[in-house]
């Protein structure tokens, strides 16, 4: 029998002995991890549903119409666009291009249509940026330009919206971090008041001659164990509740578009057995330390 | 095996365990260690297993100077010294046959010579027929056997006993002592803490007295009171 078939023995066996503190350590790092892992996921979901929201800020910039400007205006004016490193795209909508989406818009009614004479509408660009922050600055930049009529952007709607997303961002970073502190206060806590029930053990191994680290090993792999199985057991129930709730949303909120790989499943996971074990192992060392001076 | 030179140890505030203590014991002695409780007995062996630190003086144990021992050695020092105490100390969820392995274990030594080791202790300790009992299905004599098994099985130089029979009816107390006297005779140093004073009297070895932190007696033939 060599020394880790010992060690795996003597955790498995005391794991069955203390059943009751097995089942009360493996409650707190289920719930524990659980809460941390519906954070996350609410996390990535509302990111992903922020950055859709984001991405819908975008730049109207209506080009003069009386007179309309040239073709080569319009050209130096896109090319000038597409130059600035924020823009991701810029479409020139014609007046013509307006004119039929116009049409499309009121197929329902052509007699509004009907009633205007001419094209009236203006022709405009409709841009798009990698970074919807800099809406702004992106803006101010058509001031004052010859064949720009107006600029539009929804300036309240971006900023409030920024405002929003940037406060709920570090409310919930935050929030992961208090989470954090309070699950390994609790699993150690607990870890420690089934060490504290066997404190004679320690005491009559650390007689015999016992190394600290001979004694340690069988505690911290209890402690893996009650981690991974308490963190694995969270995982099932964030992933099912994940996809549970994503497709409820989808019913109820068409119009809300998540994307389907909002939350990183595979990495998520890992993640949250990774904190189990890291728990399990540092709440089983710290709370093994007192009684380890002997 | 055993020196100790001018060894002072205070509890704090102001308890004395030991005072100025100096005594020497060699290898393959058999001592007696008696007085009253509170006399320093169990201060002695808590400063020999290096379980706690001298305040003043010297312990040289094995021709280990304790104060110089680093204290990751500590566990190497205790496997060369058999403890066996008063409340047994036996661990509760381990059968006799698993606690008396367990200190083979712990050095390393789980192999089936070890396995071998540990049944020949239990039958020369007359319970290999319990060797798959656990603790609280024995008797008290058969757990304090228990327990000299496993601090033997290492065959250590030094064996340590603190009122091993101080539980104990007199007759199994009387086995016992006769287990100890076999160890001390293949070459142990066996030093026993006793209230037992007709025990003492009847094995007329090397008695060291302690009162009030202080060695009172040291006679090599004594008896547990003054002769």
């Amino acid at each position: 029998m060599g020394k880790i078939d010992f060690f795996l023995t003597e955790a498995l066996g005391s794991l069955r002995r203390n059943y009751f503190m097995t089942i009360a350590a493996l409650v707190t790092v289920f719930l524990s991890i659980l809460v941390l892992g519906g954070v996350l996921v609410f996390v990535y979901t509302t990111n992903a549903l922020l950055k859709e929201v984001e991405q819908k800020v975008n730049i109207s910039v209506y080009l003069k119409t009386d007179p309309d400007p040239s073709m080569d205006e319009v050209q130096e004016l896109q090319t000038e666009i597409l130059s600035w490193p924020e823009v991701k795209t810029a479409l020139y909508v014609s007046k013509e291009d307006a004119w039929e989406r116009l049409k499309e818009d009121f197929k329902d009614s052509p007699e509004v249509i009907e009633s205007i004479s001419g094209n009236p509408l203006p022709a405009s660009f409709e841009i798009t940026l990698n970074d919807p922050q800099t809406v702004e600055t992106v803006a101010s930049r058509f001031e004052g330009l010859p064949i720009v009529d107006d600029v539009r952007y929804g300036k309240d709607v971006a900023e409030r919206l920024f405002n929003f997303t940037n406060q709920a961002r570090n409310f919930l970073v935050i929030f992961i971090v208090l989470l954090g502190v309070v699950s390994i206060l609790l699993i150690s806590n607990t870890i420690r008041l089934s060490i504290f029930a066997r404190k004679r053990e320690v005491e009559i191994m650390k007689l015999v001659g016992a190394t600290n680290w001979f004694i340690r090993w069988p505690f911290i792999i209890e402690g893996v164990a009650v981690g991974l199985i308490g963190a694995a057991a969270a995982v099932v129930v964030v992933l099912l509740g994940n996809s549970f709730l994503v497709g409820r949303i989808r019913e109820s909120m068409p119009f809300m578009a998540i994307p389907l790989d909002a939350v990183p499943t595979l990495f998520v996971s890992l993640v949250l057995l990774a904190v189990g074990v890291v728990i399990g192992a540092l709440g089983s060392a710290l709370g093994l330390r007192r009684f380890l001076k002997v | 095996m055993i020196t100790f030179e001018e060894v002072t140890k205070i509890y704090p505030p102001s308890t004395v365990g030991l005072e100025r203590v100096t005594l020497h014991i060699d290898k393959g002695e058999f001592v007696f260690l008696v007085g009253p409780s509170g006399s320093g007995k169990s201060t002695f062996i808590r400063l020999v297993i290096r379980e706690i630190q001298p305040d003043r003086g010297r312990i040289i144990v094995g021709g280990r100077d304790l104060a110089t021992l680093r204290s990751w050695k500590v566990p190497y020092l205790r496997r060369n010294i058999g403890c066996v105490f008063q409340d047994f100390k036996l661990l509760p969820n381990k059968t006799a046959f698993e606690n008396v392995m367990y200190a083979l274990t712990v050095t390393g030594n789980a192999t089936s010579t070890s396995k071998k080791k540990a049944a020949e202790i239990l039958n020369l300790v007359g319970l290999g027929h319990k060797a798959d009992s656990y603790p609280h299905e024995l008797s008290g004599g058969e757990q304090q056997r228990v327990s000299i098994a496993r601090a033997f099985v290492n065959h250590p130089p030094l064996l340590i006993a603190d009122e091993p029979t101080g539980n104990l009816d007199p007759e199994t107390s009387m086995g016992i002592m006769q287990l100890l006297y076999r160890i001390n005779k293949t070459g142990t140093t066996v030093i026993m803490a006793t209230h037992d004073r007709e025990m003492v009297d009847r094995m007329r070895r090397r008695v060291i007295a302690l009162d009030a932190g202080r060695v009172v007696r040291d006679q090599k033939r004594g008896g547990y009171g003054e002769d």
